[in-house]
């Protein structure tokens, strides 16, 4: 162990450290409930984690779910992210059979009224399942063709039509419901209702059967058949008509927490495949040392640094920038997952499809979390629903970009890790001032020192091209145009970049390592840098070729300091690396 | 092809009918059932026996019907685009195994192993980038004489179809002194598993994987067991050599073959998209779902070109194959996992459910993605084509470039024999496939100017790689191999493919659409693009060519022929 003279030993979530220690103990040792190979075993059977969630609910995890002024924990949307990153790092399916409870319940939080919301809080924090039925058969991300009626009936509402498939429809006790109240395709034609599954009229709800996915074997993902189910007034979250414009504001939270479940399997991929090369010897040589190996390997911690600035990053900027959220969120949800898809991909060619031979990991944990982590960029709105939202604020963004426009003390009061958060403002619809992490990228850069300043200045460049073709694209009013979602892609590495260079900016001093290990992620701005490099390759950028060696550093750093993070070492899970990797620590 | 060849196709295509057709012969329920219980499939396993299928695999010198490996794939693909575990597991799954006997056997092996393929018996071999990544020399087995001119054979093989349970096996062992680092104890054994005592062999189980389940990968272990002598294929010492030479045929049918699986997923996603109704319009009306189809097709037709060509050069230019198959299988393994990523966008939700309509796309999806990674693994097939870039400069002059092989780019055009003894590993003086592309340039100057923009900066790459590769060290022509030398590689591939698709369509200005420069402009420019060409960099010309692309796409999906070179019609 190094000496440590930074804050790394401060924890950033202090208020996890409590549950992170309750769900090591379930995660270790002989018969524990939430093992790797329980895990597994439960995949194979297609078994829903009953008991781990059991487990969850009795360590106050829904509390989480919550907002703090109904009681509960739920008070920086960051750490809402990093618990569910602790879910998923041990296993998808847990995380988000767990974790879609604040998926159901936050429409409730966002429009219902107060003593709906005490209502709801109390049943969430006495542990009840609350799902989200959105998804209908056919018609899937395309929400103003819902075909579920609400129609008036003499007591409230009468609820007919198919929800699927949806995310714990049979297993949850709450149901939060969007359904048609007013005319077909009218966008003022939707509402929410809550409903409570167990009081209704037997017959008037069915449970359909769950769907055979490839991934999350265990997860529930069934759905409900309302065959006319009485619904009371008070059942209607927000005003009527209201439906969907609630869920769009809520989707922009949702969107940014499930960041955390692509930042766990980052987490697990890198930890299962650092175990590998760094036993594994091959042709004469430690795994680790083989060159395209240690190049392959850096490039995937700069992939997880990249998604863990997106995703920590834009948890922040639900705070201090709300107004922005609708481009963070749909920013934050195209590109998190899509880039730990890749990182997962390339730890997959580094291992092979074989199992692990390590025998400390059970067979086939690798190939199930490849399999689970597919479902995150399709579910709660896919990359092309995200994709098409930014697409629609090209010239909002295009326009900030040239004027520079945007609030710059939010965005670094977000970057600064250990400043404390507000709660969170009124969400809009759509962002008037653009992104201002991204616009204010320029300002930031000029902060920047030594090689990191290079890159940071291409970068510039190539963030000022992509603005330019921004302002050109056309706009439609139909179908955003193939070129159009190639430039999102774009925009969201130019943001991943600029949330790297604001972290950075506002962390490194605190972070920096004494003089004696000048080999951490923070020395010589190295986890920066990987990410600028990475991200000038994606934009087409020529870099120099001594620069792609930025990835061997982090591939060293990584050998020697486990699975890569922004945060504090206290924040990461002592059981988890301890479990796979000791040895080397 | 040859017409007998043609005939045969249509003749499997008849036999399997369409996956979609209710009552048909081999329905994608059957498929998907066959992958839920990690078998292979029965129903289609019985089609192809009755109808002798195994004997597309066995040279025609030896009562088999392979006369011509383009010939080979087309066959192998039509089964892939039905089931890609069954194609491996039944018919090529053997002939990978036979290919060294093929290339390296005695009469009287080639004569036995022909016999038992042609009964519809099975011979397998090492899921090779499955056992042990690209190092021959680890995981093998030993064998030695003991005296009774009986080998004894000890030690594991990993990842053998059918846990080894074949007819036949062919394993690389180490038949002298521990292998050492040039493999000089090597070589292969062809064994005869229904001679076995018992006891000598076990069958260690192995946990299923994520794709081609039905072919349960097992591993095989030898105790002390003896073989006959007369089980050594090839010369002792020959057998890195042997399997090198068996990899250029193999790799070559595989980068023929796997597309098919592109055909299944591509198709699958247009019924999709033709059906589904989304913000208050058909799915196939938005345009990125149009650009989407239109791509995966501009995608299928780049590794058709790519399989296809590579097949027919094993026939015209064996001397010249040890690059071209490896770049091959590197091409199609990348291009398809990543096509089938992106149309996996476009299906959604659908892309994740095991069952339904759409429920083969992830099938085809996941046994592709295990066909890649444990039949061609990028780096195994990278680092084979790097021993041939140091003197590519020589090999493709742009003053004087090797005159055009004419036959490997046309349809149904006369080609050699094959000739297993001409493949060899050593580089040969010319690299005709990547110097056609100066001919493709010319005879793109006079039909399309941004065909012959595209053409000309793949020329410039190919001078560019030829500089870089005459500043290659040994150290990058070996396992440890810097980064930046892989790259090389991946660059040569990606100019082979251009070369490939460049030339078949100045070889057929007869042919409707493949003679229309539109889908040569399309593939030229996405395979600049992923070589990072500036050529590639702007969208205009994809925005161009898509609709012609996606009209044709369209028409084919329609009148339900294939979406590959051939444009095979559907059965009957």
């Amino acid at each position: 162990m190094t000496a440590r003279s930074s804050t790394r030993d401060v924890p950033v979530y202090p208020g996890l450290r409590r549950l992170a220690a309750g769900i090591a103990a379930a995660t270790t040792g002989d018969g524990a409930v939430f093992s790797p190979a329980a895990c597994v075993a439960l995949d194979d059977a297609e078994t829903f984690p009953a008991d781990i969630c059991r487990r969850l609910d009795a360590l106050g995890v829904p509390a989480f779910y919550v907002p703090d002024r109904l009681g509960g924990a739920w008070r920086g949307h960051d750490e809402l992210i990093h618990l569910i990153r602790m879910l998923a790092r041990r296993d998808l399916t847990v995380a988000i059979g767990h974790a879609k409870t604040f998926l159901g319940a936050v429409s409730v939080w966002l429009a219902g009224d107060p003593a709906q919301q005490r209502r709801l809080a109390r049943r969430v924090l006495a542990g009840a399942p609350v799902a989200w039925g959105l998804t209908e058969p056919d018609h899937g991300s395309d929400l103003l063709a819902t075909a579920t009626r609400a129609d008036p009936a003499p007591t409230g509402f009468r609820l007919t039509g198919c929800k699927f498939p949806v995310n714990s429809a049979t297993r949850a006790d709450l149901v939060c419901l969007l359904a048609r109240t007013g005319a077909d395709r009218d966008p003022r034609g939707l509402s929410l209702l809550l409903i409570d599954k167990g009081r209704l009229p037997d017959g008037t709800v069915r449970c359909l059967p769950r769907a055979r996915t490839v991934g999350i074997r265990g997860a529930d993902i069934s759905g409900l058949e309302l065959l006319g189910a009485p619904a009371g007034p008070e059942t209607l979250v927000g005003p009527a008509g209201s439906g969907l414009e609630t869920v769009l504001r809520a989707l922009q939270l949702t969107r940014v927490a499930v960041t955390g479940l692509s930042l766990g399997a980052a987490d697990h991929a890198l930890r299962l495949t650092r175990d590998v090369v760094l036993r594994h010897r091959w042709r004469g040589r430690p795994l680790a040392e083989v060159p395209h190996v240690r190049r392959a390997l850096g490039e995937q911690c700069a992939r997880a640094f990249a998604a863990e600035a997106v995703g920590v990053f834009a948890g922040r900027l639900t705070h201090t920038t709300p107004d922005e959220l609708p481009v963070v969120s749909a920013l934050a949800k195209a590109f998190v997952p899509m880039a730990v898809d890749e990182l997962i991909a390339g730890c997959a060619d580094l291992l092979g499809p074989g199992p692990l031979p390590t025998g400390r990991v059970p067979a086939g944990a690798f190939a199930k979390l490849e399999r689970d982590h597919r479902i995150v960029g399709i579910f709660d709105g896919s990359t092309v629903v995200n994709r098409a939202a930014v697409a629609h604020h090209f010239p909002v963004l295009a326009h900030g970009w040239r004027s520079a426009a945007g609030s710059h003390a939010a965005v670094r009061r977000a970057a600064d890790l250990r400043a404390g958060l507000g709660p969170i403002g009124a969400l809009p619809l759509t962002s008037r001032t653009g992104c201002s992490a991204v616009q204010s990228l320029p300002a930031a850069v000029a902060e920047l020192d030594g090689p990191a300043r290079d890159l940071g200045t291409a970068l510039v460049a190539a963030a000022d091209r992509l603005h330019h073709d921004l302002a050109r694209a056309p706009s439609t009013v139909r179908g955003v145009s193939a070129e159009a979602f190639d430039l999102v892609e774009r925009y969201e590495w130019c943001f991943a970049a600029a949330a790297a260079v604001h972290l950075w900016l506002a962390n490194h001093t605190a972070r920096r390592e004494g003089p004696e290990s000048a080999g951490g992620w923070w020395d010589d701005a190295r986890w920066l840098r990987a990410v600028l490099t990475l991200t000038l390759s994606r934009l087409g950028c020529p870099v120099p070729a001594a620069t792609a060696t930025v990835f061997d550093e982090l591939s060293t750093v990584l050998a020697g300091h486990g699975p890569p993070t922004l945060l504090a070492d206290a924040d990461a899970d002592a059981d988890a690396d301890a479990d796979t990797a000791g040895g080397e620590r | 092809m040859t017409p007998g060849g043609t005939a045969r196709v249509a003749e499997l295509e008849r036999l399997l009918s369409d996956l979609w057709e209710a009552g048909g012969p081999l329905p994608y329920t059957a498929v998907l059932a066959a992958d839920e219980r990690a078998e292979l499939c029965a129903e289609g396993r019985r089609l192809l026996h009755r109808a002798g299928f195994t004997a597309e695999f066995v040279p025609a010198a030896l009562g088999g019907r392979l006369a011509r490996l383009d010939e080979l794939v087309a066959a192998a693909r039509t089964v892939c685009r039905r089931d890609p575990t069954l194609a491996l597991g039944h018919g090529l799954g053997s002939f990978l195994a036979a290919a060294t006997v093929w290339t390296s056997g005695t009469a009287d092996q080639r004569r036995r192993v022909a016999a038992l393929v042609l009964a519809g018996g099975t011979v397998a071999t090492v899921c090779p980038d499955l056992a042990h990544g690209d190092d021959p020399y680890r995981g093998t087995v030993t064998a030695h004489p003991d005296g009774t001119g009986n080998l004894r054979v000890s030690g594991r093989a990993d990842a053998v179809p059918d846990g080894g349970r074949a007819d036949a096996l062919v394993l690389l062992a180490d038949v002298g002194r521990p292998a050492d680092a040039d493999g000089a104890g090597l070589a292969h054994l062809l064994v005869d598993t229904a001679t076995l005592p018992p006891g000598g062999v076990t069958r260690p189980a192995r946990p299923a994987t994520a794709g081609l389940r039905g072919l349960a990968l097992g591993g095989v272990r030898f105790r002390d067991c003896p073989v006959p002598g007369s089980a050594l294929l090839g010369t002792p010492g020959g057998g890195a050599d042997a399997a090198a030479r068996a990899a250029q045929v193999t790799r070559a049918c595989l980068a023929g073959t796997l597309p098919g699986a592109l055909d299944t997923g591509l198709r699958t996603v247009l019924r999709f998209a033709t059906r589904r109704r989304l913000y208050g319009q058909g799915m196939d009306a938005l345009p990125a779902v149009r650009a989407a189809l239109a791509d995966a097709f501009a995608d299928l037709l780049i590794l058709d070109a790519v399989g296809t060509v590579t097949a027919r050069a094993l026939h015209v230019l064996p001397e010249q194959a040890g690059a071209p198959a490896s770049a091959a299988l590197y091409t199609v393994g990348r291009r398809l996992t990543a096509a089938m990523d992106r149309l996996s966008r476009v299906l959604g939700a659908h892309s994740y459910l095991r069952d339904g309509e759409y429920g083969i796309f992830q099938k085809v999806r996941r046994d592709a993605a295990l066909a890649v990674s444990g039949y061609a693994a990028p780096t195994t097939c990278l680092r084979t084509v790097l021993r041939y870039l140091p003197g590519l400069a020589d090999r493709t002059p742009a003053g004087t470039p090797p005159p055009v092989a004419g036959q490997v780019y046309r349809d149904g055009a006369a080609v050699p024999e094959l000739s297993f003894d001409r493949l060899t590993t050593r580089a040969g003086r010319v690299d005709a496939l990547a110097g056609a592309l100066h001919h493709g340039r010319r005879a793109a100057a006079g039909a399309d100017p941004e065909l012959h923009r595209l053409a000309t900066a793949f020329c410039a790459e190919l001078a560019g790689l030829g500089r870089q590769g005459a500043r290659l060290r040994p150290p990058d022509l070996g396992p440890h191999a810097r980064p930046e030398a892989l790259a090389l590689a991946a660059r040569y591939a990606t100019v082979l493919a251009a070369s490939a698709c460049l030339n078949v369509w100045a070889h057929r200005p007869r042919d409707g659409f493949l003679g229309d420069p539109a889908w040569a402009v399309a593939a030229l420019h996405r395979l600049a693009g992923a070589a990072g060409l500036p050529a590639g960099a702007a969208p205009g010309p994809a925005a161009a060519y898509r609709p012609a692309l996606y009209r044709e796409l369209t028409d084919r999906f329609a009148g339900r022929r294939t979406f590959d070179l051939a444009d095979r019609p559907p059965a009957g």
